[in-house]
């Protein structure tokens, strides 16, 4: 089973070489997969992500994975309005998926850089997306604390 | 029921719909669209709308200021627009971006702007159809005028303006106006440092000029709201700011072009500059002054 690491280098090889446009529909690809919330979790004000722009939902989860040791599970609603940030939340769900917490916090902003959004997405809206990855591992930080606790 | 100032700056999606099935008929008109979120137009656009991004493409990457005239000159032949071309813009937001896009390119003298009435919203529940095409026009041929800072405000001038008491409309949410918050309900912070607003600005929320279906408020209601209400007057300097100046070219676009108030000026730096800025005089709470 790949880690987080390797997961996200496989993305970055899928966006490097794309232009703009295509990069965009990458993201849409991306998008199309997103793991959606459970029934009852959708709105969840304890879910949502006021750094990100219309409405954003992520629940973290820390479950057992395959091989029985917990693992980062992510599952969300965001607006239609949003497909962006929906793709690249479906980007995190897919690299995380199972693996365990200190890979999921081992990964920085410089994400973005790699992906090369910046030139395609423009200061603002990438800023947000930094914003997703901090609320994620922080989601995890929680999750770790209360299943210490 | 009185008409709009400008009945022809509007365009329904009816007549679009009808351009982009026919575009052969219509070789005069350039569709724009203009999103917060840039995906929405890959996800899918009016059949043969170009995109023109408002960070990407209209703002300058090193500077704090839009593109230069030749810059902009160089945007419009690359997106098939000539000094004589109609060109249509909508988007998502209930047109916000488009108003923005068309506010720049007034900025740059372009002659003939229109809107999409109720934007990407009303041409979805319509349920017209969208394209994932790419849209590859054959190069305009443009020469852009100086900056229009008949619309433009800058920060030293607004200072003056309040100074002198003269109309200011802060377009922000109540609670962005009172200093309560100090960004967007449900976005993020971009990084202002005091709350409140700039002495003197009434508060007259953008939404209130527009409808469910992202359609403008009929003439009468926006008379009403601005007019009746907000005591302006169509004749007297008036300078409309929010955070970074994209709400307020809404408001900016409803005051001169359907109201035909003749003196209106968006203070594009916003709150994002006054409110970071040393020294700028900010009241905060429910009142004017």
């Amino acid at each position: 089973m790949s880690t987080v690491a390797e997961r996200l280098d496989e993305v970055v090889d899928d966006f490097v070489d794309l232009d703009g446009r295509e990069k965009l529909e990458m993201l849409l690809e991306y998008a199309a997969t997103l793991p959606p919330l459970p029934p009852g979790h959708a709105g969840l004000d304890e879910n949502r992500v006021h750094e990100c722009q219309s409405p954003v939902f992520i629940e973290v989860d820390l479950r057992p994975a395959e091989n029985g040791q917990p693992g980062v599970y992510l599952q969300a609603e965001v607006a239609e309005e949003a497909p962006t940030v929906r793709g690249f939340v479906a980007v995190l769900a897919k690299a995380f998926a199972g693996r365990p917490a200190d890979e999921v916090l081992a990964v920085d902003d410089t994400l973005l850089d790699r992906l090369g959004l910046a030139d395609v997405l423009g200061m603002l809206r990438t800023r947000g997306l930094r914003a997703i990855i901090e609320y994620v591992k922080r989601g995890v930080v929680r999750r770790l604390a209360a299943d210490e606790g | 029921m009185a008409s709009y100032a400008n009945e022809d700056v509007l365009v329904s999606t009816e007549w679009v719909a009808n351009v982009a099935a026919n575009p052969e008929a219509h070789p005069n008109v350039r569709i724009v669209e203009s999103d917060e979120d840039r995906a929405l137009y890959t996800q899918g656009h009016v059949p043969g709308a170009v995109e023109i991004d408002w960070q990407v493409d209209l703002q300058d990457a090193t500077w704090r200021d839009y593109i230069d005239r030749a810059a902009f000159e160089d945007l419009c032949r690359r997106k098939g627009i000539s000094n004589d071309t109609t060109v249509v813009f909508y988007g998502d937001k209930s047109n916000w971006w488009a108003c923005y896009a068309f506010w720049t390119f007034k900025l740059y003298g372009h002659a003939d702007c229109r809107i999409m009435n109720g934007g990407r919203k009303k041409w979805a529940l319509e349920g017209r159809p969208w394209s994932t095409d790419r849209v590859d026009p054959a190069a305009g041929t443009y020469t852009a005028s100086e900056q229009d800072m008949s619309i433009r405000a800058l920060r030293d001038e607004v200072l003056q303006h309040q100074e002198a008491r003269k109309p200011l409309i802060d377009v922000r949410s109540p609670e962005e106006y009172s200093g309560e918050r100090l960004h967007m309900p449900d976005y993020p912070n971009e990084g202002s440092l005091r709350g409140g607003h700039i002495p003197g600005a009434i508060s007259i929320p953008w939404p209130l000029s527009v409808n469910e279906d992202g359609t403008f408020k009929s003439a009468d209601e926006l008379t009403a709201l601005y007019v009746t209400e907000g005591k302006l007057s169509p004749e007297a300097d008036t300078v409309a700011y929010c955070r970074i100046g994209e709400r307020s070219s809404l408001t900016w676009f409803v005051l001169t072009y359907l109201l035909g108030f003749s003196n209106v000026k968006n203070y594009d730096g916003s709150w994002l500059e006054w409110g970071n800025a040393v020294r700028m005089p900010i009241v905060k709470g429910t009142s004017p002054r």
